[in-house]
């Protein structure tokens, strides 16, 4: 597992959004997302990111305090140490009080053509 | 040796930790809980819910003429994946174990010419080949060209990739689902209660079955050797005609894991 020093998240709202701030969790650490651009409400696209400058043991994404959140897509920019930026989208996920999303995922494994 | 003995043996008394066999979090508990009964019970955490990846490259490769093959390395180098934009056994997967399995069957038997393959695995547009001797990246580069090369010969020539007497012997989902759940209830989930775990089928696609690692197999370190020494060599066993095992266990999910 690579150290993450930064990460942005691009996240489109389908029918149901919700209200600002968007938080997310790095190692069950709660904080909002900084350098936020649009909104989460219906059919919104919203970007974000933060500078963690540490292991991602774990990286998700926390559901509103109350109602639901339908998500469309969710794209992660990832730039971590040693390893080439590299980006993920996340498919529709609904989020509620109750739960969050995971957004992390490890970097690509080393592909080629044979 | 019945695969309980060998779960529980793989699995003795550890050395450097001093939890013991059957310890599960409700028998853990916080001394002070048992001192303060007007405490206010803790937050309730939220769920961790995976959503799916959308994957781009497979598409790419769909929309080619041409046979193309991508070589993907395990992360621990163990394995390589072969993705092709070709069907090697549509709908179904099946394991050569070692050369003499691959008879009949001219796409293992043109992967298991490569000097240093020791197994393969063929799943839908996948192939994927372990090696003997050494494992690192740099081993992989020259072995998954010449595997490349094959595989792309007898895709080339059109002939039938797996033997018909494998076809013929794989049965129906529901025997694979019947079988693979009484080796589960019988054998495997006995063997790792005493740690707190257990195994559920979650779901069973021709003959490829997906598990799930619950309670204390859920994020063990241990759990990889679990899986493939213990719950692969249990289901190979009893049910010879099943072919690829994924494990779809959320293991950063883990809550009370045997082994942290």
């Amino acid at each position: 597992m690579p150290k993450l020093n930064r990460f942005n998240i691009e996240i489109e709202t389908r029918e149901t959004g919700t209200d600002l701030p968007v938080h997310f969790t790095i190692n069950n650490h709660k904080l909002p997302l900084e350098d936020a651009q649009g909104g989460v409400g219906p059919g919104e696209t919203f970007s974000g990111g933060f500078e963690i400058g540490s292991f991602a043991h774990s990286l998700t994404l926390v559901g509103p305090e109350s109602g639901q959140w339908d998500i469309r897509k969710i794209k992660v920019d990832y730039d971590c140490e040693h390893t080439p930026p590299y980006s993920v989208v996340f498919g529709e996920v609904t989020l509620d009080e109750t739960t969050e999303v995971n957004i992390w995922q490890d970097p690509p494994l080393p592909t080629w053509d044979v | 040796m019945s695969v309980i003995k060998k779960l529980s043996q793989m699995f003795s008394e550890p050395d450097t930790q001093d939890k013991k066999a059957g310890e599960t979090a409700s028998e853990v508990q916080d001394p002070s809980s048992s001192q303060s009964p007007f405490a206010e019970p803790p937050p309730v955490g939220r769920r961790v819910i995976q959503a799916s990846v959308i994957v781009g490259q497979a598409e790419e490769m769909n929309q080619s003429d041409d046979i193309l093959i991508k070589a993907e390395p395990s992360r621990d180098n163990g394995q390589c994946k072969f993705m092709v934009n070709r069907p090697l056994f549509e709908g179904h997967s099946w394991m050569f174990s070692n050369f003499e399995e691959a008879a009949g069957s001219p796409l293992a038997e043109s992967v298991f010419s490569v000097a240093s393959v020791e197994t393969l695995l063929i799943h839908d547009s996948t192939a994927v080949v372990t090696k003997t001797g050494a494992k690192g990246l740099s081993d992989w580069e020259a072995l998954a060209k010449k595997v490349g090369g094959v595989l792309r010969k007898t895709l080339e020539a059109g002939t039938d990739m797996v033997s018909k007497d494998i076809i013929a012997q794989i049965p129906t989902e529901e025997v694979v689902r019947d079988e693979i759940q009484k080796v589960i209830d019988t054998e495997v989930n006995p063997g790792v209660a005493g740690h707190g775990g257990k195994i559920t089928l979650t779901a069973v696609t021709g003959n490829t079955v997906t598990i799930e690692m619950g309670g204390g197999c859920q994020g063990c370190s241990a759990a990889d050797l679990t899986l493939k020494q213990g719950i692969h060599s249990a289901f190979r066993k009893a049910v010879p005609y099943v072919g690829a095992i994924y494990d779809e266990t959320d293991h950063a999910g883990g809550l009370n894991p045997y082994y942290r």
